[in-house]
């Protein structure tokens, strides 16, 4: 007769408080499923509605949990702690306003599937999974759900070859790199006898061996995460899948692939930091790398989702810099400024993509620059966003990219690293001429008259939000670090500020 | 007597596997002719019944049924040309037929016929049933290297629809077999057996529990007997090599002893499969009435009450053959896909709560949950198949294109039956 | 472990025989080769094209819905074999558990049943191109074909 003796988790030992947000996330997912078998081929509304409204109760439940102490469960299989935090509601809001304007985008394009919505939910999920955990193999786990549902979503325009070939690029490419983590996680298992970040130091204290296994295992989980930060030697496929995936899913990846590739990487490198000697050198090489090739190689590009792709790789460069120096300097920078980043690089990231997507016609995505001439003449509001979002992402004083690179700056330079601050400064000046002739782009009178280009209501809301979120977030800096710090307010400002996050 | 306790513990595998693989090898012939035979009387036929008939001098016959036909078209089968077409991929279509017969030989590898440890099973392994499930999905291998190797489209197709019918029934076979695992707590074969010696539902005493006779083992006994007959490839699922549409399937280019092999495989798999049916449902080699546990309490007479019910079981399986017609293929995924499997899941779940509500309460409010639980799983299986109307029951309706105007159907086999030609 | 000699022995055996099998007829058996007896059997005529085409996408659909389900399935062998005999909290706790992982489960299947992974009349498996030509040319119309059960 078989014995139990395994110390299960029983209910009342799990803090359901702290896995509930990726449960609505992923109930919500499952209820937009069951919404789209119940009335198929009919128009989403339902869908947004529902899915809007669960994101919205997954933030909330999120948002509570700001500034509570650090603790795990379910067998110290998730962790919740204030940067995981931090991302998570990050993830939930941008996935909820990639939902607010996807269904008007959808139907441009004639790819209006009810799938779309469960797949974005699940794939949020699975970067909240990511940002939640020390244990490699849910880091893993959550890494492979997000990944699955944007192979499937890059590919959401099946009837064109752009996007077929994106997709298929992802997905090859993309397993390629889970198989360079996994790799990674089995080295680091045998040189630890654990999978949990957190007995790193096992395989320190031991035999040579093990130490050199736990280089090359971390160096492997560097591999696998950098692709999905899209950090340079690992970068060829972001401009291909981002331009050949339809609008709304670039926008969703740009900043939610993004955004939980940056929580594992933060996970590895802070669990790393005892044999920072080994790899801190290569990293920033790596972030230097990043930040020149992705704002140069922008330069060159004549589609504008092409160069948001590679000025996309020139922000990962730059969140590099921010976690590098928290692990340089754990005593002297705060993570929350790699946080800050990551809020103004959701606004601006996802604002500049929603408002690309107005140029769609005839169910055909052309997004040449060309293609945003005479944006200026069609929708005064759609050129002002997309002057705002690039002002923003040149980094111009009032708005928040400005502060979020400033304060990596700083950050860089009080933790000794003095190079990454340089190569960010400079790179920052290549960037401006490229996001200038976006800019320019939507301001060029165009003499023959094409069919009309306006936004849809969803789509204005969308890039409102956005754009609120830019403005205040750059007009209110203090409250929001003090909010992403998870401090208690000292000042009645803080109200507003929490409205600004807490919108989804 | 030997006294095998003391030997080494791989010769007593060796013998083991021996008392297995040679009767399996000796049965096989036999059972070719028992269904020749037995289909023949089903079809008002003869059948066999010339060779191994023998004149004595004094001019009288002693018949032996033509039981040596078998045996007799072996020995012309190896001596028969073996012809190797030229257009196929060598290596894989020599290796197929190998790979094809030995998960029939490898499946009985955790099969208990007897109640004696020393002789049987091969390996009274922890993982038993999961060693059976894995070996027999292995089956798909020989089929498919077949088709993709002998470069006949026949072969293809036969490999290809073998493939989609194997891994289809699997899940629903699986499902099956999670109930029976489910309630006798283990996967090993001779704790089923033993399980299945208490008392019968829990309540008769002097009968044995054969979960046959249990109503979720009932359930789990059909589903799991359809997908035998299905994971064999045998009628009414012969689909793989359906003569009238594929010529023979996978093994249209096999010839000689080659293609014996695939027959050979077929059989002893289908004889090993009904093995493992009567072990886990009919109680191995358990004597269902409790006075006669002594008898199949032996070496020999465990081996002959596992070999009744293995060889009737068999017998059914022909019987099937000899009464249903093939099904088409999307009647035959549609049967896997949306019958049996949601039966066996159902079947599954309502297990668990049957446990469960028996640990907590007692026996009889368990039987009670089962069947309540059952009967509303199946109205609301029912009541899904209704509501999805076009989906389900046309898989038994002749196979039509409805147009877009709604007023016509046409018969795709046959455009001008329904006068729309012109 | 020991227990698994009997498995050594027995796929070592069985590898013996099967392998002996195949290979007895390929010595024992007269060889004849001509072109005729060694071209691919298709009913008696000259064999046309390869027989390596492409084939229906349904099949590999069904192989990943295969694989998904299965996988899915495999979690639970480990906790059924605990199950019957663990004390009644913790089959009411995993009871549930289970409850909520089958529940994912039934959600994917009725998906893939509603969505017509497994449906297999010629409407879904045939592209419909292929369908005007092959049946339409016979109608007087030219209607629009109209598949009974649309893939997503």
């Amino acid at each position: 007769m078989p014995e139990f003796n395994a110390a299960f988790p029983l209910p009342r030992e799990i803090d359901f408080a702290m896995l509930m947000p990726v449960i609505m996330v992923l109930v919500t997912g499952m209820i937009a499923l069951v919404i789209e078998m119940l009335r198929p081929k009919q128009n989403n509304n339902l869908i947004v509605i529902f899915s809007i409204a669960g994101l919205m109760a997954a933030g909330v439940a999120t948002a509570i949990q700001f500034g509570q102490p650090e603790k795990t469960t379910l067998v110290e299989m998730v962790l919740r702690d204030q940067f995981g935090l931090i991302c998570q509601l990050l993830l939930v809001v941008a996935c909820a306003l990639t939902i607010l304007f996807s269904e008007t985008y959808l139907r441009s394009r004639r790819i209006a599937f009810g799938e779309f919505y469960p797949l974005v939910l699940w794939s949020t999920a699975g970067a909240m999974i990511m940002a939640s955990s020390r244990n490699l193999l849910v880091i893993f786990l959550g890494l492979e759900i997000l990944s699955i549902s944007l192979y499937v979503l890059a590919g959401l325009a099946r009837a064109e070859l752009r996007s077929e070939e994106s997709s298929l690029k992802y997905f090859l490419l993309g397993s390629f790199a889970s198989g360079f983590f996994l790799y990674g996680i089995a080295m680091f298992y045998g040189a630890t006898g654990s999978l949990d970040l957190a007995f790193l130091a096992n395989g320190l204290t031991g035999n040579p061996a093990a130490k050199t296994l736990l280089v090359f295992g971390i160096g492997l989980m560097f591999v696998g995460l950098g692709f999905k930060a899209a950090l340079v030697p690992f970068h060829q496929w972001t401009p291909d899948v981002y331009q050949g995936a339809p609008t709304n899913v670039t926008a969703f990846m740009a900043v939610c692939s993004k955004i939980g590739a940056i929580a594992a990487l933060f996970r590895v490198l802070v669990a790393a930091a005892p044999m920072k000697a080994d790899w801190l050198p290569a990293m920033m090489a790596i972030a230097m790398l990043t930040m020149i090739v992705g704002n140069a190689v922008a330069l060159l590009q004549k589609d504008v989702k092409r160069i948001l792709g590679y000025s996309s790789i020139g922000h990962a460069g730059y969140l590099l810099v921010g976690l590098l120096a928290y692990v340089n300097a754990p005593d002297q920078v705060s993570i929350a400024t790699t946080g800050y980043y990551l809020l103004s690089y959701t606004f601006m990231t996802l604002g500049a993509f929603a408002v690309i997507s107005v140029v769609t016609k005839d169910g055909r995505d052309t997004t040449r620059l060309e293609d945003l001439n005479g944006l200026w003449q069609r929708d005064r509001l759609a050129a002002v966003l997309l002057v705002v979002f690039m002002v923003s992402l040149i980094g111009i004083p009032p708005s928040a990219g400005f502060f979020g690179k400033f304060f990596i700056f700083q950050d860089a330079i009080s933790a000794g690293l003095v190079p990454l601050a340089i190569v960010l400064a400079i790179s920052s000046a290549i960037s401006v001429a490229y996001y200038l002739q976006i800019a320019r782009a939507a301001f060029v009178v165009e003499t023959e008259p094409r069919p009309a280009m306006r936004m849809s209501p969803a789509l204005r809301a969308t890039g409102l939000i956005c754009l609120l979120g830019v403005v205040l977030a750059g007009i209110l800096v203090t409250p929001v670090q003090r909010f992403l710090m998870g401090t208690p307010a000292e000042e009645p400002m803080e109200a507003s500020t929490t409205g600004l996050v807490g919108k989804g | 007597m030997f006294d095998v306790a003391s030997w080494h513990p791989a010769l007593q595998a060796l013998l083991r596997v021996l008392l297995f693989v040679l009767p399996l090898l000796l049965v096989v012939p036999g059972l070719i002719w028992w269904e020749r035979r037995l289909l023949s009387w089903m079809q008002d036929r003869i059948g066999p019944n010339r060779v191994a008939t023998i004149t004595l001098k004094s001019g009288r016959k002693i018949k032996l049924f033509g039981l040596l036909q078998p045996i007799a078209d072996g020995i012309k089968l190896f001596f028969k040309e073996d012809i190797t077409p030229s257009a196929i991929d060598r290596l894989i279509y020599f290796v197929a037929p190998a790979v094809a017969l030995f998960p029939a030989f490898a499946l009985g590898g955790t099969l208990p016929w007897s109640g004696n440890t020393l002789l049987t099973p091969i390996a009274d392994v922890n993982v038993g049933i999961l060693y059976v499930m894995a070996i027999s999905s292995l089956g798909v291998y020989g089929i498919v290297l077949a088709g993709y190797a002998s470069n006949n489209k026949y072969s293809l197709m036969g490999g290809l629809r073998a493939t989609a019918q194997l891994i289809s029934y699997e899940l629903a076979m699986g499902m099956s077999l999670a109930a029976i695992v489910l309630a006798s707590g283990s996967l090993k074969m001779t704790q089923m057996v033993t399980t299945q010696q208490g008392d019968l539902l829990g309540v008769v005493p002097f009968l044995n529990n054969w979960f046959i006779f249990t109503p979720f083992g009932f359930v789990a006994a059909v589903v799991f007997a359809i997908c035998v007959i299905a994971e064999t490839n045998r009628a009414p699922f012969d689909l793989p090599e359906a003569e009238n549409e594929l010529i023979a399937g996978y093994h249209t280019e096999y010839s000689s002893m080659k293609f014996a092999v695939f027959f050979m495989g077929e059989y002893a798999a289908m004889l090993v499969f009904a093995g493992v049916f009567s072990t886990v449902f009919l109680g191995g080699y358990d004597m269902f009435i409790d006075p006669l546990e002594g008898i199949a309490g032996t070496t020999l007479g465990g081996l002959a009450t596992f070999m009744f019910k293995t060889v009737a079981s068999f017998t059914c399986f022909i019987w099937l053959r000899a009464s249903l017609p093939r099904l088409r293929y999307d009647q035959l995924m549609s049967l896997g896909w949306r019958t049996l499997l949601p039966v066996a899941v159902s079947n599954f779940i309502v297990v668990a709560l049957w446990i469960l509500i028996t640990n907590k309460y007692g026996v009889w409010q368990g039987w009670i949950a089962y069947l309540g639980s059952f009967g509303l799983l199946f109205a609301v299986y029912l009541a899904v198949r209704g509501l999805s109307k076009n989906r389900v029951d046309n898989a038994l309706a002749p196979r039509s294109i409805s147009l877009v105007d709604g007023t016509r159907s046409v018969n795709v086999a046959d455009p001008q039956a329904e006068g729309v030609g012109s | 472990m020991e227990s698994y000699i009997g498995i050594l022995v027995l796929v070592a055996v069985a590898a013996i025989v099967c392998v002996a099998m195949v290979s007895l007829s390929w010595v024992l058996g007269p060889k004849k080769v001509t072109p005729y007896k060694s071209s691919p059997y298709e009913c008696g005529v000259t064999p046309e094209g390869s027989a390596r085409e492409r084939f229906p996408i349904k099949f590999y659909l069904v192989a990943i819905l295969f694989i998904l389900f299965d996988i899915e399935v495999i979690f639970l062998w480990s906790w059924m074999t605990i199950y019957r005999d663990s004390e009644v909290s913790f089959q009411l706790f995993s009871f549930i558990e289970m409850l909520v992982y089958m529940s994912t489960w039934i959600l994917g299947y009725i998906y893939a049943v509603r969505v017509g992974a497994i449906d297999w009349d010629e409407t879904t498996s045939l592209d419909p191109a292929k369908l005007e030509d092959t049946v339409l040319p016979k109608l007087e119309a030219k209607p629009v074909l109209q598949p009974a059960t649309e893939g997503s």
